[in-house]
């Protein structure tokens, strides 16, 4: 077997050379390229890599003047196809027809749920309350009579805790009654009964009292009741605590005002406006935590003191929302629940 | 309680109305609305439930006096005349219930219309007139807040009047000629022969003054507030008497009333009377005495309130200074002021009188740091997924009815709780799965033309615990539930389950045990079939917790609704239900995540196709894979499943499992990636019976 020319083998490889310049001349996009990559560098049957194979048949002695030739033209062709891919990099712009769409015609639908506006309510309030100290609890619905009456200085004689007014419970211990409580200030003992002082924290959640469902009314409904037990707590606090919590909620410089009530756990008990587009609108009750019911959870009345307060969220949330009727809140309407987009506010 | 400010002007130098009002909307009655009514006005005021003193004009009166600076004139009673008969008397056999009773007889009246003045003034505050012996004890009443009552004394049999109480089953009828069943918790005042009123309540229409009556006895009595409470109650029967007895009025009272009404009753009416009453008991009369300390009223309401205005203030209350000191003063409280026995109260009084305007709204509050708890931030989550995956959040009933009792509860077999009165109408269950809720506001839903029905529900359930004699703990559990309803098939459901468990760190595990590829993973579920009587059979799963040195529990189930139900809820496509117990699992979530670095080495994908019999669970495939304990199988997924008697064989089906496998240290070669393989085809060879195919 005979040894191949060097020349002949120079002579290929230049001729390789010029007929890739040719054919990437009239190459206009990116399938036409790769084509005639696959013609000229395919890594099988390319025709480069077919003179590679020449390499092997050069004498010893052409063999080192042959390899630095096929590097030379193999860069070389190589550089010709990134100025070629370069030159008809695909465009942005789709050339060939394609169907057009009527961009007017429906999306796929891609829904989202939504929290329950009373949900969104609590959480607006507990967040606000957050900011000011004040940690949630939560706590049993169902109750005994010592949390939901006696410690919240509610004697056996007070009409508050008359059977008519309160979900009893059947229960085989008798000397034990249950019921659903009927403010969320049970847990509000529960903790204080728990922890020692100072103690902020807002107990949140279902409450239930026999009314007649009506449109302001619903047996069972939601409360967030705040309490601070602290050394030195005044009703300057409450007030200025309130007052924060109204201007928070509202937006804006909110004033609060206080009118003397009467609540069996705290004293002196108030109740509490807030004075929304130049009209005073009930907010909620407070006042002073009652010496009894510090007392009554083995805190000392003069060493600490606190206050407590109450929030009706149905109606918080009715005013808010622009419900008319809080049974709505408790329909579950898909076309009502879909009105109420969380925006971000809790 | 209405007053009328004609009236009122009687004790009192009234401000303007506007004026009036807001003051004392300020400083404890709440004003509800002014009428005006011909000449006069209607001024409703909210009295609260302590202050009984303020259910008459005089006590509105005094209020106003106090605000305002103004004397207060009380008339003065002054009646003279010679001793009672002594064959007339009073007997209490209750005097639980009545400690004190008083009764005037006054003798040779002429019934009649009672004068314009009188008929005015009681229409102003919407009481009727009826006659002038009538009229002239409402009258007294809203002038005192102390109820009478008049008796026409020749319908008395015998000459006694019995407080007592009454007999069971005893009928009776009322001055509004209603008959009502009694019964021996109610007291009433009776003759020698039958009861004449239900004490504190009614009177009796058989005793009633009509225009007949010439001779009256006027009953002052005091009778105790949950006796007469529980007797309105129970006969639905609340009257202005019953509502001032409740409350307690002024025991100082009894006797100024009494003779207020005679001296009127003759004046109105003539007649003559005895001036001593015909008594019997004693009047339970309490007056607290109060040391209050000076510094005490700055202590509480932060801000100061001079030792000189907190004096002013008590007395023109009422109050008398028995001890004068600038630490602490110590005060008798006014009998009508019985709700007055300890210093905070006086601390109130000072306040409410002062103005709570005083206290200043712009105290500084100390910062204090707040995180959310873990239940809260679980509950966030839950709720951030369900309305992310489009569902809306419900809020149902706790207390439902009997018909959805036929719903077993996942999580318990004791009979619900019952609660007394029902919540509503027909619902008196505490729930213990919040399913069928949903269900029904599902339904509702898409009956009513809602776009669709997906809604979910976080809220608790009430289970009975075993033992309910347990002490210092209330004998009911309440799990947190999360309960959700859509449509679709078990696969969905399951899904979104296995969803909502990952995103608490909870993870779907082959077997009991922690498998190798969930490293660092303390928790895990398995799904097991599940039976109940609302999913459809074979179709539904429960779902068991695994930790480590815990007993497994169930969380959760998940299934398609059985046909029984889809008819009761009028569903026509599949519809599956899921309820999770969430309580727990708030400590399965690590809040803040800690990054795994990733492998920079290629992963290799491996199928086999395994061939089992039918019964053999796909679980138990994945156990078997997972049981080689390679430290390279990043995941094991479930290719498909396919079955052909033909080429498989009867009762086989054919398993593609597709695996990925990948070291932390090291490209893998596909020698070491076929000896795994075949590690874990032995493994399914040995445990499940698997044969590879092809």
């Amino acid at each position: 077997m005979t040894n191949l020319n060097l020349d002949a083998f120079v002579a290929d490889l230049e001729r390789l050379r010029s007929e890739v310049k040719k054919a990437l001349a009239n190459v206009a996009d990116t399938e036409a390229l790769e084509a005639s990559r696959i013609v000229f560098l395919g890594a099988k049957n390319g025709q480069l890599k077919a003179l590679q194979k020449g390499l092997g048949k050069l004498g010893s002695e052409d063999k080192p003047a042959g390899g630095q030739q096929f590097n030379a033209v193999k860069k070389s062709v190589e550089a010709l196809f990134l100025q070629a891919s370069q030159r008809v990099v695909a465009p942005l712009k789709n050339t060939k027809a394609v169907e057009q769409i009527d961009v007017t015609l429906p999306g796929s639908p891609i829904r989202f749920g939504r929290v329950h506006p009373i949900t969104q309510t609590i959480r607006r309030v507990s967040s606000i309350m957050a900011n000011l100290g004040f940690e949630a609890v939560d706590g049993p619905e169902v109750e005994d009579q010592w949390h939901n009456f006696e410690a919240l200085a509610i004697p056996n004689e007070h009409p508050a805790r008359d059977p008519l007014d309160n979900f009893y419970i059947a229960v085989a211990n008798t000397n034990r009654p249950l019921l659903l409580r009927s403010q969320t200030s049970t847990v509000q003992i529960r903790v204080m009964e728990q922890r020692k002082p100072p103690l902020r924290i807002v107990s949140l959640g279902r409450v239930y009292r026999p009314d007649t469902a009506d449109a302001t009314h619903y047996p069972m409904f939601h409360q967030v009741e705040g309490l601070l037990i602290e050394p030195g707590a005044t009703m300057a606090h409450l007030k200025s605590v309130l007052r924060s919590f109204a201007s928070s909620f509202l937006g804006g410089d909110v004033r609060v005002r206080f009118r003397p009530s009467f609540f069996p756990f705290t004293e002196p008990s108030v109740e509490v406006d807030m004075e929304w587009n130049g009209r005073w609108i009930e907010m909620g009750g407070a006042g002073m935590v009652d010496p009894s019911v510090l007392q009554s959870v083995g805190y000392d009345p003069d060493e600490v003191c606190g206050f407590a307060f109450g929030l009706g969220v149905e109606r918080i949330a009715a005013r808010r929302f622009g419900v008319a009727d809080i049974r709505d809140f408790y329909r579950n309407d898909i076309r009502f629940l879909e009105q109420f987009h969380d925006r971000g506010q809790a | 309680m209405i007053v009328s400010l004609d009236w009122l002007a009687d004790y009192v130098d009234l401000p303007e109305v506007d004026a009036l009002t807001e003051r004392l909307l300020l400083s404890g009655l709440n004003h509800e609305s002014t009428k005006i009514i011909h000449d006069d006005a209607a001024v409703d005021l909210e009295v609260t439930s302590n202050r009984p003193d303020c259910l008459g004009h005089i006590g509105v009166a005094r209020e106003v006096s106090v605000l305002f600076q103004r004397p207060l004139k009380i008339p003065t009673v002054s009646i003279t005349g010679p001793e009672p008969p002594h064959s007339f008397s009073v007997a209490i056999e209750s005097t639980d219930i009545c400690p004190f009773y008083s009764a005037r007889l006054i003798r040779g009246v002429t019934v009649g219309p009672s004068p314009d003045w009188l008929v005015r003034r009681l229409e102003t505050v919407g009481v009727a007139s009826v006659n002038n012996v009538v009229d002239v004890t409402n009258y007294v009443m809203l002038e005192c807040g102390q109820p009478l009552h008049a008796f026409d004394l020749n319908s008395l049999n015998g000459e006694k009047i019995i407080v007592r109480r009454a007999k069971e089953g005893e009928s009776f009828v009322a001055i509004n000629h209603k008959e009502y069943k009694l019964t021996s918790e109610m007291c009433v005042i009776s003759d020698s022969k039958q009861s004449l009123a239900i004490a504190g309540v009614m009177g009796g229409a058989e005793t009633e003054i009509s225009l007949e009556t010439t001779d009256v006895l006027i009953e002052s009595a005091q009778f105790a507030p949950l006796p007469v409470r529980s007797a309105a109650r129970a006969l639905v029967l609340g009257s202005p008497s019953s509502y001032r007895f409740e409350r307690g009025p002024d025991p100082a009272a009894v006797e100024w009333a009494s003779c207020r009404a005679v001296e009127l009753i003759r004046d109105l009416a003539g007649g003559t009377f005895a001036a001593p009453a015909i008594q019997a008991g004693s009047l339970s009369s309490s007056q607290s005495t109060i040391d209050l300390r000076t510094h005490r009223v700055e202590q509480v309401l932060g801000v100061s309130v001079s030792l000189q205005r907190q004096r002013e203030i008590l007395q023109s209350l009422g109050f008398v200074e028995q001890e004068s000191g600038d630490d602490v003063t110590r005060w008798l409280a006014p009998t009508w002021r019985r709700d007055c026995t300890r210093e905070i109260d006086l601390v109130e009084e000072v306040a409410r009188i002062e103005g709570y305007d005083c206290v200043p709204e712009n105290i500084p509050i100390s910062a204090v740091p707040v995180q959310r708890s873990p239940r809260e931030r679980m509950v966030r989550v839950v709720s951030e997924s369900c309305v992310a995956a489009g569902f809306c959040e419900a809020m149902t009933r706790s207390v439902v009815g009997e018909r959805f009792e036929e719903f077993s509860s996942p999580w318990g077999d004791a009979p619900a709780l019952v609660c007394s009165p029902p919540l509503v109408q027909g619902a008196d269950r505490l729930r213990r799965t919040l399913l069928p809720s949903l269900l029904e506001a599902r339904s509702n839903s898409l009956s009513s033309g809602s776009s669709h029905g997906d809604l979910f529900e976080i809220a608790h359930c009430y289970l009975r615990r075993e033992d309910e004699s347990l002490e210092g703990t209330v004998p009911v559990e309440e799990p947190l539930l999360l309960a959700l309803a859509t449509g679709g098939d078990f696969f969905y459901g399951k899904g979104f389950a296995a969803a909502i468990l990952e995103r608490l760190g909870v993870y779907e595990w082959s077997s009991a045990e922690r498998p190798v590829s969930q490293a660092g993973v303390e928790f895990g579920v398995t799904y097991h079939p599940f039976e109940s009587a609302v999913m459809q059979e074979g179709r539904s799963a429960e779902i068991l917790f695994h930790s480590k040195g815990e007993k497994s529990r169930r969380i959760g189930v998940v299934g398609e609704f059985s046909e029984g139900v889809m008819k009761m809820c009028g569903f026509d496509k599949n519809s599956v239900g899921i309820e999770l117990r969430l309580d727990g699992l708030e400590f399965t979530t690590k809040y803040e995540s800690t990054l795994l670095s990733l492998s920079s080495f290629p992963s290799i994908d491996r199928d086999m196709n395994l061939v089992v019999d039918e019964g053999i669970s796909w679980a138990s495939v994945r156990a078997a894979i997972e049981s080689t304990q390679c430290d390279a199988l990043e995941s094991v997924h479930l290719g498909e499943i396919w079955r052909d008697a033909e080429r498989l064989g009867e009762g086989k089906k054919s398993v593609v499992v597709s695996i990925r496998l990948r070291s932390s240290k090291e490209t893998l070669s596909a020698e070491q990636a076929n000896s795994f393989v075949k590690a874990m085809v032995r493994s399914c060879q040995d445990r499940v019976g698997a044969a590879l195919r092809g």
